[in-house]
């Protein structure tokens, strides 16, 4: 003991000073790493700001060819220069002249398109003709309702598929998988205006009607994924290794899968958005959709050059995020 | 789905759908009256050995009104299909083809339409477009907006086909052999594109049946008297509040048979591919 007790010391103190020496080393090549890791950030940030900047510019180059787009076809419409309100028998014919001339004042459609972008600029989106408001109000009053409509609708779509396809992934029941494709495709081949006119008649929110036309495709790709994901090998061996179907759902097979499933978000907007409008129409909602209808009706140029560039907005805007979340999704996973 | 129940139901869609494309070739001779016959003497009648499915608030029999009404849909959205399809073909075989510059704009025309939601766009456009025209040029122009409005999907899934094709080794062969242009595209792009191109078309179908059916039911499809499958829905907006009968609902269910059918052998084409 006696003659093991100072080597036993002699190497405690070697270890502790190789400790203090590794310990040392380790915070440095830490703090290496840290600075290694930051200065790569900082070199992925500049091509993430290159392609954040190409995708804006394309956000923009759609944005104004698609209002360039939307006003040349309502220039181009037949009656474009006729006005219901020259009907008017108590109009007196100076009354009539002036808006004729309001008319033809728009009939330029450059001129129109040029002087509505330098008021767009300055904030100024113009003021609708058939409604005698200013459409930033308009758009102001009813953008949050069609919003509201598209949250929940996107919402209760995802929430009822992701939950039907999940549920006959992990039940294997024939039964409910036919049920699931049967009414799947029943809303498929359902007319939104049709299915709105339903809804009217058993008073049931709007909202539901939407979701419903939109759940039969978000069921199908997600059913579809998840049937692929069955055979595939980290599954199999996850499976093997005794991982229960949660922990296999939600360890191996959602995050292989969200890239696609973010990329579906973008798109099942954009569905959601142009299944809103005959809903918004024949259920009275009034929206963006109902609002682009009456402005379609009375031929009101300023007002859907407007919504048109605001839905464009709204479509492109939700797939750019997609797509960056899809793209940091990739790269973080990488 | 096991491989027996994907028989059954492919071929009941396949027989319905043989059995509603009989029926609109043969509508003069099954169909008791013209789509435009009033009998004035029973308006919203119930049905009756006299009229099967009754007749609606003009007094027109209603089932001669459907089958009219499916010959329209049924070979027309074909026709429209058949439009988009072309131009997909056109603009994504072309922008496949050429690639650089060409097709990024090509693809940026693309976006441009895809970035519009196409129910949006197609209603505001036929909104914009005279309502007071005749019942045949409703038809028509309804069809036709279908057409020029509905290429866009299409023509990204025909451009990254013939992109595709451009890479590949045959064609890298053929190209070295001194084919080229006009050539190059009859003999080795098209005929490979063929699968998906008729895929597109068979897609397009039940899609364009359904937005006709959107429009009519918004009144901005096909005009009266000429009935379709869209149209027929509008009774539904007036008749179900004032006249309740099961009979109104039929048209419905016959687009929902109709475009179900379809939705069943895409499905199925799809598994086979």
């Amino acid at each position: 003991m006696g003659a093991a007790g100072p080597t036993k010391v002699f190497a405690r103190t070697n270890d502790f000073q190789d400790g203090v020496f590794l310990s040392q080393r380790l915070r440095r090549f830490k703090m290496g790493n840290n600075i290694k890791s930051a200065a790569s950030s900082l070199t992925n940030l500049r091509p993430m700001c290159s392609d954040l900047s190409i995708r804006l510019a394309r956000l923009m180059a759609i944005m104004l060819v698609a209002g360039m787009l939307g006003a040349t076809l309502i220039r181009l419409a037949p009656g474009f220069s006729a006005d219901e309100q020259e009907l008017n028998s108590k109009l007196s014919a100076s009354s009539i002249l002036a808006l004729r001339q309001a008319r033809t004042a728009d009939s330029n459609i450059l001129a129109f398109y040029g002087k509505y972008l330098s008021s767009l600029v300055r904030g100024d989106l113009g003021a609708s003709r058939s409604l005698g408001e200013p459409v930033k109000e308009l758009i102001r009053e009813r953008l949050p309702i069609t919003l509201q409509g598209l949250c929940i609708a996107l919402a209760l779509a995802w929430l009822t598929a992701l939950a039907l396809a999940v549920a006959i992934e992990f039940s294997h029941s024939q039964l409910l998988a036919f049920g699931a494709e049967g009414l799947s495709g029943a809303f498929l081949s359902t007319p939104a205006a049709v299915l709105a006119l339903l809804f009217v008649l058993l008073r049931w929110p709007p909202e539901l009607a939407a979701a419903l036309l939109v759940f039969p495709r978000i069921y199908r790709y997600c059913s579809s994924l998840l049937h692929q994901s069955r055979d595939l090998p980290y599954v199999l061996v996850a499976r093997a290794k005794g991982a229960g179907p949660w922990r296999v759902l939600l360890w191996h097979t959602l995050p292989a899968f969200l890239p696609q499933l973010l990329a579906l978000l973008g798109v099942s907007f954009s569905i959601v958005l142009g299944v809103l409008l005959p809903i918004e129409v024949i259920c009275d909602v009034p929206g963006i959709g109902q609002l682009a209808w009456q402005a379609a009706e009375a031929r009101d140029l300023p007002l859907l050059v407007n919504l048109t560039l605001l839905v464009t907005f709204m479509t492109v805007f939700a797939t750019m995020l997609s797509d960056i979340a899809r793209g940091a999704f990739t790269r973080a996973t990488a | 789905m096991t491989g027996r129940e994907t028989t059954w139901t492919q071929k009941l869609a396949v027989g319905l759908l043989a059995a509603a494309l009989f029926a609109t070739l043969f509508a003069g001779y099954l169909a008791p009256s013209g789509y435009q016959t009033q009998f004035r003497e029973a308006t919203n009648a119930r049905s009756s050995t006299g009229h099967l499915l009754g007749t609606d608030d003009l007094g027109r029999d209603r089932f001669s009104r459907v089958l009219y009404g499916m010959r329209i849909s049924l070979f027309l959205a074909p026709l429209a299909a058949a439009l988009s399809t072309l131009l997909a073909a056109l603009v994504g075989g072309l922008a496949g083809y050429l690639g650089g510059t060409a097709e990024r704009c090509c693809l940026f025309v693309v976006d441009l339409f895809l970035s519009i939601p196409w129910l949006f766009l197609l209603i505001t456009v036929r909104a914009l477009l005279p309502l007071n025209i005749s019942p045949q040029a409703s038809v028509l122009t309804t069809f036709l907006l279908l057409g020029i409005l509905g290429w866009a999907a299409s023509a990204r899934v025909i451009c990254a086909g013939a992109r595709n094709l451009m890479a590949s080794d045959f064609l890298w062969l053929a190209r070295a052999s001194g084919f080229s242009g006009a050539k190059l595209v009859r003999l080795h792009l098209l005929p490979n594109l063929r699968p998906a191109l008729l895929a597109q078309f068979a897609i397009s179908i039940p899609v364009f049946i359904i937005a006709e059916a959107n429009l009519g039911a918004l009144g901005l499809g096909v005009s009266e008297p000429l009935p379709s499958l869209g149209s027929l829905l509008r009774e539904l907006q007036s008749g179900v509040l004032l006249h309740p009968s099961p009979w109104q609902f039929v048209p419905l269910a016959v687009l929902l048979v109709v475009v179900g059918c379809f939705q069943i052998l895409i499905n199925q084409l799809e598994v086979t591919a």
